[in-house]
């Protein structure tokens, strides 16, 4: 609404095919997403939303096809060219992850490993300049206060803003985002999507959510990319997207296995 | 008068209920299963085992005239014992040193090895599948050849320092550590994992930042209970040379000053129950965040001030989020505040790294360097090879069949009572919480006891040969599979137990019912591996006179035969892998859990 969208694309999928044996989990996928775009990805379980996630910063290598990512041909990346990359690109993931015996504070510190040589054991052995920075990033997400405790004392949502926390302090240029609220209560649900929102505003992130819910995609996504057993069966703008219509491509999404079977 | 015939005549009508039942057809239908081939192999086996047992109780005249007998001999063990003759604190310093530094380093060795192989041997984090099977093969030969076996070959090599006992016992420790560690990491969340390695981590920073935190209580726990074992192994690895107080408690033994060896006997189980204490209490220390809320003074202290014991989770409510984070963020603090909680942490671990550098230190310290330098280590191995029965195979023989009674008759006679403790320790079955207390106190303290201390009091008491090493074994039975099959027995489902307990069943009813059936596996898969320690305890027993072929293992080491030392060795790895393929074929049609 505000900016006009970048030519620059910050992720381009070019035909990607996924196979794990006999298994098509992505099927010749092609999607762009530009610079500063906040990308919803919708689709039943099981659609190839996660692994589609999975491959913008390589954690799955694609069977055949092309990505790149910030000027990166990821397949080709390998060891440090592809630790490299993913310093880039934070991740959210649903169950959280983080490591619920640590401090809050030293989760949010592991976002910096990256940049970092060498193994880290315990909070005071990271930088202090690491420690404030990232305890600034906390503060971000509104949970400063809780520093010292231990991660798995915070409600879902809380952990979850903590892990948005650590993957800002990576300095990210792409967030992903794999169902980040799935797990969350709708108040905390909305409290962790307008955060995500925000920041990404703030850091001109390019964003990937994968989303579950047809209300949520249409309030805080710029566009909506619909996936039906690893193929992309719809990609268009919000504002092109009435709210019925929306619905209808969500029920359809769901309603043609079915059909397509019979 | 009228109504009385009208309300019996129904009664009368009934039909005698217990007797037939109101549809017995001609052809009665099956109501029993037929048993399938492998439920009466597996019936057969268990048949057989006990057979054995019974043979080997009889074989080994362990009876009530031999107990009597030994009952007679108690009264002149007193005589002998009494009064008894304690080391001066002064005497006693030097050898309980040299103990508890070589105990310590060798478990701080095993723990070194064993983190790295386990990494390798987990299928999670294992770079390859090469690296898991060396890994995997490493660990199950450590645990294969027996301490005091690597004891005889490093005494070649190293001499009779602490650096023999540090190795023999921490490369030994690694077959157990190895694989306890290996599990640990297999059971973890893969998630932080994952998210630190879409953050860019390497592997090793994704290791010591998403495995490491989250394995840390089972490590630190395993180590503290390999530390006990390893501290009941060095008292045997002094009865083959490994100075210490078990060389000392040798000695005595060996010249009959039975009033200095059970005094030192007396100090060996004590120091056995305080490093027990220890171990809780450096559990507690470490990781005070495994148990749930803190009790005592210090949970009063953190009550008493709900805003530093935020670690409970408590709500300081009406503050505004956003107002305290901004507050935290302006104090600039970027460590955990300096709570009593952390400071006595911080004391702990202090003392633990100055104890495990101390113990190192004075291990290392004792190192005179190679002691066979003309023939070089490999020349030393070359001793061991080939194995060869030293023209005394029939003896060995011998040895390794009363070995295999000494297992039997010991996990039998010891099953007896073991049995029905660990039931009645379990929770869920325990008639009262006073009974099922004093079961599980009477199983713990059991387990206290070495069996080796048993042993030594034995022989000292019937005299050498195999009843004495039953005996002890026997005791130890309840220790170990009293608590295994307490444990088992509080694991079942407690949904049949509820449903069995609704529809009126007694106590008992519902315990053959419901609980048994479920723990019945576990009970054979826990037997048989009481079977399988036993037979390798048996073999270390006999090194102090209670029976079997450890005492020709000590005798050829004496004699320098090392071919036979691997013969013997070979062997008994051989039973103890026979044993091992029938438990887990047995497990296996019992349906059971692996053990």
């Amino acid at each position: 609404m505000d900016t006009a969208p970048r030519p620059r694309p910050a992720v381009r999928f070019d035909n990607v095919t996924k196979r794990f044996g006999d298994t098509v989990a992505l099927d010749g996928v092609s999607v762009t997403a530009n610079t500063g775009e906040v990308l919803v990805l919708l689709g039943l379980s099981g659609s190839g939303k996660s692994t589609l996630l999975r491959h913008v910063d390589g954690l799955q290598m694609p069977t055949s096809g092309g990505v790149e990512v910030l000027g990166v041909d990821v397949p080709g990346a390998r060891g440090r060219e592809l630790r490299a990359l993913r310093r880039r690109i934070g991740f959210v993931f649903q169950q959280f992850h983080l490591v619920g015996s640590l401090t809050v504070l030293e989760n949010v510190c592991t976002g910096a490993l990256g940049r970092m040589r060498g193994p880290r054991l315990g909070l005071p052995t990271y930088p202090r300049a690491v420690r404030e920075e990232a305890l600034a990033q906390l503060d971000r997400v509104g949970l400063a206060d809780r520093a010292f405790q231990r991660a798995d004392t915070l409600s879902g949502g809380q952990q979850q803003r903590v892990a948005i926390a650590r993957a800002m302090l990576q300095h990210p240029e792409v967030l992903l985002a794999d169902e980040p609220v799935a797990s969350l209560d709708p108040e905390s649900a909305h409290q962790v999507m307008e955060l995500i929102r925000e920041v990404a505003a703030e850091e001109n992130l390019t964003v990937l959510c994968s989303l579950h819910q047809v209300d949520l995609a249409l309030s805080w996504g710029d566009r909506i990319v619909g996936l039906r057993t690893g193929r992309v069966v719809m990609d268009s703008p919000v504002s092109e997207l009435g709210r019925d219509e929306a619905m209808a491509v969500y029920a359809r999404v769901g309603s043609a296995a079915p059909l397509t079977t019979a | 008068m009228m109504t009385e015939p009208a309300a019996t005549s129904p009664a009368a009508t009934e039909p005698p209920a217990p007797s037939g039942g109101p549809h017995a057809p001609a052809a009665r239908p099956r109501t029993l299963p037929l048993p399938g081939p492998s439920g009466v192999a597996a019936l057969l086996t268990v048949l057989t085992l006990v057979g054995v047992g019974v043979w080997s109780v009889i074989d080994l005249r362990i009876n009530v005239a031999t107990l009597l007998s030994s009952a007679d001999n108690a009264s002149d063990f007193l005589s002998r014992t009494l009064p008894l003759d304690f080391p001066t604190p002064a005497e006693l310093a030097g050898p309980l040193g040299v103990t508890l530094a070589v105990v310590i380093a060798a478990t701080l060795l095993s723990v070194v090895l064993s983190i790295p192989l386990a990494v390798w041997a987990a299928g999670n984090t294992t770079p390859g599948r090469p690296a898991r099977t060396v890994a995997r093969a490493l660990i199950v030969i450590a645990r294969a050849v027996p301490d005091v076996v690597l004891a005889i070959l490093f005494f070649r090599l190293f001499g009779f320092g602490a650096v023999t006992g540090v190795l023999a016992m921490g490369l030994h420790s690694v077959g157990m550590v190895g694989k306890l560690y290996g599990d640990a990491v297999e059971q973890i969340d893969e998630g932080p994992r994952q998210a630190l390695r879409a953050a860019g981590a390497s592997r090793l920073q994704e290791l010591t930042g998403g495995v490491l935190p989250q394995v840390l209580p089972a490590f630190v726990a395993t180590a503290m209970h390999r530390l006990d074992i390893n501290l009941r192994i060095s008292v045997i690895l002094g009865f083959v040379g490994v100075a210490g107080i078990g060389q000392d408690l040798a000695h005595a033994l060996g010249r009959l000053d039975y009033q200095r060896g059970m005094a030192l006997a007396l100090i060996v189980l004590l120091l056995c129950v305080s490093i027990e204490l220890l171990s809780v209490a450096v559990r507690r220390a470490l990781l005070p965040d495994t148990e749930q809320r803190p009790t005592g003074v210090t949970g009063l202290v953190a009550r008493l001030r709900p805003g530093t014991g935020a670690r409970t989770g408590g709500r300081p409510a009406p503050v505004d989020p956003r107002t305290a984070s901004a507050e935290a963020l302006a104090s600039g603090r970027v460590s955990p505040p300096w709570t009593p909680e952390r400071v006595r942490r911080t004391f702990y671990v202090l003392v633990t790294t100055a104890v495990l550098v101390g113990s190192v230190a004075y291990s290392a310290l004792d190192f005179n360097g190679f002691i066979d330098s003309n023939r070089g280590p490999l020349g030393v191995l070359a001793m061991f090879w080939p194995p060869e029965s030293g023209g005394i195979g029939d003896r060995l023989l011998q040895g390794l069949v009363v070995t295999v009674q000494i297992a039997f008759a010991a996990t039998l006679l010891g099953m007896l009572p073991a049995l029905p403790v660990g039931v009645l320790a379990a929770r869920n079955v325990a008639p009262s919480r006073r009974v099922g207390q004093v079961c599980r106190m009477f199983i713990v303290f059991v387990r206290s006891v070495p069996e080796l201390i048993l042993a030594i009091v034995f022989v000292v008491m019937i005299g050498l040969g195999p009843v004495a090493g039953t005996l002890a074994l026997a005791i130890g039975v309840v220790g170990l599979l009293g608590k295994l099959v307490a444990d088992s027995v509080e694991e079942v489902d407690p949904g049949p137990e509820r449903a069995l307990r609704a529809t009126g069943a007694s106590r008992i009813q519902v315990f053959f019912g419901a609980t048994l059936p479920q723990a019945l596996p576990a009970f054979v898969g826990h037997s048989m591996y009481q079977l399988d320690v036993n037979i390798r305890a048996a073999t270390i027993l006999g090194i102090v006179g209670a029976g079997g072929i450890g005492y020709e293992l000590l005798n050829a080491a004496r004699v320098l035969e090392f071919g036979v030392v691997t013969l013997i060795t070979l062997m008994v790895f051989g039973v103890v892998m026979v044993v091992e393929l029938v438990a887990v074929w047995l497990r296996g049609v019992v349906g059971g859990r692996a053990a």
